[in-house]
């Protein structure tokens, strides 16, 4: 009696046949596979492939970017040391010029001063020649305006005193006497 | 004789069929999962471990302990097959 | 006290009815999802890659940030990051996408019927995984690709008898076998946790006796199918990333044996 009510319940069930969940469907495979070669025919070419051209390209620039920055501070850098090396002969070109200048200085002043020492010397020496040829020349003078006058002197003094001779012995003793 | 039929006829009707389909298909699952959840346990505390102790490898860790989980968990999947191919079959 | 709960029988929850056509070519609702799944894959990587901007945003962040994943987290982990290795990243990354848009549809809303809950999808991609494995093996080693594949090295000669049947039939048979069935019964325990609660919450809601009684009880069962919704989220993206590594350690294996 229950069986009967069982069967007679079961035959209301779906009309389909009970079918095995995992046993895959037929229909199913066929669609899923259709959608899937579809995909795997169009995915790469139309869909991966930009994303990861626009991935590589941006890694390229990335990458040109920082060697351009590379290259840049290197080019930086030489011109840097250029000045440097610019700055530093032309340091040592002024330091080479100042002694340089320094030396012709020195050169010339001592020339001066020899060339004026000199000069000192043979004025002194012109000087000292002049005053020895005065002084010889007073002295000549003096000797004869001397002898002169005391002769002049004498005469008055002793008048006829005396004979010429003995005046004049007496006059070149006198004579010799202031001469020495 | 008779008496032998009625005691043999349940054995073989629907209903009995249904039950122990049920009762077996609990069974399997149950049975089914409990060495995979001990496996997973032991997986991933031993993968926190060693990234714990090696941060610096866990990303390989990490890669690893998902494919031990699904080898791992490929068994209780069974049973929850088993399970179906039961109760709904 | 007598509650209208009755589980559907579980051809009424999986088997859908074809839309169009019939037999061999019947279009169901699972037709549909794959035929969407493929179209999203498609549509979101071609939107990814129309105008590729220098800072990338919106989709094409997330499309570059997938492809990364899969060659770093994937292919370099499982396969090596040769060239030969890198090629493959096209076809993971399609199978990740179409295996996660195919899962996704257990958890949208009004769709709700994961597509990979029926075994057509998962058998079908492991049958492509399976072939495309052996191919690259045969292309990559020749005919030694069958003594690498099946003789482990180093084990000695007597145990080889034992080891090789078991190499053979884990290679071969269990693993297309295991990955449909991995996949498919992870998405159908997900698919049929969440029916079982809203088929509770149905009958609480509308119970005929006792109404102030049970109406009242139904957010107990939402509540635990939010939660289980949630937990679903984390299945979905989990199932897809596993399939598509144990496709990528496939055919790792496959191309470089010796490792």
């Amino acid at each position: 009696m229950i069986n009967a009510f069982l069967l007679a319940a079961e035959g209301g069930a779906p009309a389909t046949e009970s079918h095995n969940p995992i046993i895959p469907e037929l229909n199913e495979l066929v669609y899923s596979l259709i959608a899937f070669a579809v995909l795997a025919l169009l995915f790469k070419k139309f869909a991966f492939q930009p994303v990861k051209k626009g991935m590589e390209s941006r890694t390229e620039r990335i990458r040109k970017d920082l060697d351009q920055a590379e290259k840049a501070k290197s080019e930086a850098e030489s011109i840097l040391e250029d000045y440097k090396k610019q700055l530093a002969n032309a340091k040592s070109e002024s330091n080479r010029i100042i002694d340089e200048a320094r030396q012709q200085a020195e050169k010339v002043k001592a020339d001066i001063t020899e060339s004026a020492n000199r000069e000192v010397a043979e004025q002194k020496a012109k000087a000292t020649e002049d005053i020895e040829a005065a002084r010889n020349a007073a002295i000549a003078s003096l000797q004869t305006s001397v002898a002169s006058m005391a002769i002049e002197l004498a005469e008055k003094v002793v008048e006829k005193n005396l004979d010429r001779e003995t005046n004049q012995r007496l006059i070149d003793s006198f004579i010799d006497k202031v001469g020495s | 004789m008779s008496i032998l039929a009625q005691a043999a006829e349940p054995l073989t009707s629907p209903e009995f069929k249904t039950a122990m389909s049920a009762v077996g298909a609990g069974f399997a699952y149950g049975l089914a999962a409990i060495g995979p959840g001990v496996g997973i346990g032991i997986v991933v505390g031993n993968a926190v471990q060693a990234m714990a102790r090696q941060p610096e490898a866990a990303g390989l860790v990490r890669t690893t302990m998902f494919l031990g989980i699904a080898f791992t968990e490929a068994l209780a999947l069974i049973g929850f097959v088993v399970f179906i191919l039961l109760k709904f079959a | 006290m007598n509650l209208a709960i009755v589980f559907p029988p579980i051809d009424e929850i999986l088997r859908w009815k074809p839309l169009f056509g019939d037999g061999t070519f019947a279009f169901n609702k699972i037709a549909l999802i794959a035929f969407f799944a493929a179209f999203a894959t498609l549509a979101l990587f071609y939107v990814a890659g129309r105008k590729p901007k220098l800072v990338p945003t919106g989709v094409q962040n997330l499309a570059e940030m997938s492809i990364d994943f899969i060659q770093d987290g994937i292919i370099a982990q499982t396969m090596g990051t040769k060239k030969d290795d890198l090629k493959w990243t096209s076809y993971l990354t399609m199978l990740f996408f179409f295996l996660l848009f195919c899962n996704v549809t257990g958890i949208l809303p009004f769709i709700q019927m994961p597509a990979t809950a029926r075994m057509g999808i998962p058998a079908m991609l492991a049958i492509v995984s399976w072939l495309l494995f052996i191919f690259m093996g045969f292309k990559k080693n020749g005919i030694g690709y069958i003594k690498a594949a099946v003789v482990p090295p180093q084990v000695p000669f007597a145990l080889l008898f034992l080891v090789v049947p078991i190499e053979i039939i884990s290679t071969f048979l269990v693993r297309p076998f295991s990955l449909a069935v991995r996949l498919f019964a992870n998405m159908l325990a997900g698919h049929l946790l969440l029916v079982t609660f809203s088929v509770m919450g149905h009958g609480l809601l509308f119970a005929e006796t006792a109404k102030v009684f049970f109406i009242p009880m139904t957010i107990l069962p939402l509540i635990l199918f939010v939660a289980i919704t949630l937990f679903e989220v984390l299945v979905v993206f989990l199932q897809a990333y596993i399939f598509t590594i144990l496709t990528a350690v496939y055919l790792g294996g496959a191309m470089h044996p010796e490792h």
